[in-house]
């Protein structure tokens, strides 16, 4: 079941750092994009909730009474902006791991994708994506800025309705990309120690006790 | 009664891709940025932030056990082999005292909120430090998971269906 090696693998440039890089090849064992990737998009999701929960704040206020635990408007859309924040920090070196690993990446040839897409075009989507989701993040989060200290700075609702609809067409747009990042993990297996052993033909009996 | 669900698919899922590490985003990066913000809240004296960690880590709390519950069907999906079967064991033990530990801190943070929303005990920021400690360590483990022993990838799941591991 091992693909045998093409002449033109031995060639490839990623051949050039052959000693330098382990088994699932990074030149250490565990990748750094997807843990970055925990932060903004759970900082992402939570900030939009959060504003979101700060805009319906006369809707909810009596649920939170009932359930003795004291709110404040401007505490809600703090953690809106706060978290916007950290995640537009977070997100430049969310995007600078995952191209240094892209580069590094080796996916298992001849796969097709649960969504029908192969390797190359897996990973071109998922680069540009990137790039494209940090320039939302940051136009976002200046937006968000603008709201909170110039436009909204005396209102109670810090953000506006279409700020909270761009967020959530956001969240479909992260749950796409994030499925592309998942794919090339899963089915492409780049850096997983298992899956490119089993594609160089080696027993993970043997090979990964 | 049987719990009947949907047939496995290549990745030995009843679902398209795993589930657990999409919901696992909401504990790890509202754990730690709630301790994130309350040093800073107190270093830097902004305790408008102290509202903000309260927030964050309540969220964690509700969100670590939506994370065990897909966690625990995931495992039992994952067939683990070699050193994974180890790692998979320390993972669920420590993901259920996780959820312990942050109800626990959560429940001591509502107080303290209640009392005075304004400041923070160093004891309760000592016992960030061992939560953003042991959410790291929980992490390194799931990583292992996935990245080192590829458990609900499709190479490993057809090796597995195979007999070579």
């Amino acid at each position: 079941m091992a693909a045998p090696a093409l002449p033109s693998q031995a060639s490839a440039p990623i051949s050039q750092l052959a000693g330098w890089l382990g088994a699932n090849d990074l030149p250490y064992s565990l990748p750094i994009h997807p843990n970055l990737v925990h932060f903004t998009i759970g900082l992402f999701v939570i900030a939009i909730a959060f504003d979101i929960a700060g805009a319906l704040y006369p809707i909810e206020k009596r649920v939170f009474r009932f359930l003795a635990l004291p709110i404040t408007r401007a505490g809600f859309h703090d953690v809106g902006w706060y978290n916007l924040l950290a995640c537009a920090i977070v997100s430049f070196f969310t995007v600078a791991a995952g191209f240094f690993e892209m580069l590094l990446a080796v996916p298992i040839p001849g796969v097709t994708s649960s969504i029908g897409l192969q390797s190359m075009e897996t990973m071109l989507w998922h680069g540009v994506g990137g790039v494209v989701i940090l320039l939302a993040i940051i136009a976002m989060t200046v937006w968000r800025g603008y709201q909170r200290f110039v436009w909204r700075r005396d209102m109670g609702r810090q953000v506006q309705w279409l700020y909270l609809l761009v967020g959530l067409g956001l969240f479909l747009v992260l749950g796409l990309h994030g499925t592309l990042g998942a794919e090339l993990a899963a089915e492409f297996g780049v850096h997983i120690t298992a899956d490119q052993l089993l594609n160089s033909g080696a027993d993970l009996q043997t090979g990964l006790p | 009664m049987q719990l009947q669900l949907p047939p496995l698919n290549d990745h030995n899922l009843p679902w398209m891709d795993t589930i657990h590490p999409i919901v696992v985003h909401f504990v790890i990066a509202m754990a730690v940025i709630s301790v994130v913000f309350d040093l800073i809240a107190v270093v830097a004296r902004r305790p408008n932030l102290l509202e903000v960690s309260f927030w964050n880590l309540l969220f964690a709390t509700a969100a670590i056990f939506v994370a065990i519950i897909f966690g625990q069907v995931e495992a039992g999906l994952a067939d683990p082999y070699g050193g994974s079967r180890l790692i998979l064991n320390l993972h669920s033990t420590l993901g259920w005292c996780l959820a312990a530990i942050l109800s626990l801190l959560t429940g001591w943070r509502y107080v303290l909120r209640n009392r005075d929303p304004q400041s923070l005990p160093a004891s309760f920021l000592a016992a960030g430090g061992v939560l953003a400690l042991l959410v790291v360590i929980q992490v390194t483990l799931g990583n292992k998971l996935i990245w080192v022993y590829g458990l609900h990838t499709v190479p490993v799941v057809a090796a597995g269906r195979a007999g070579l591991i």
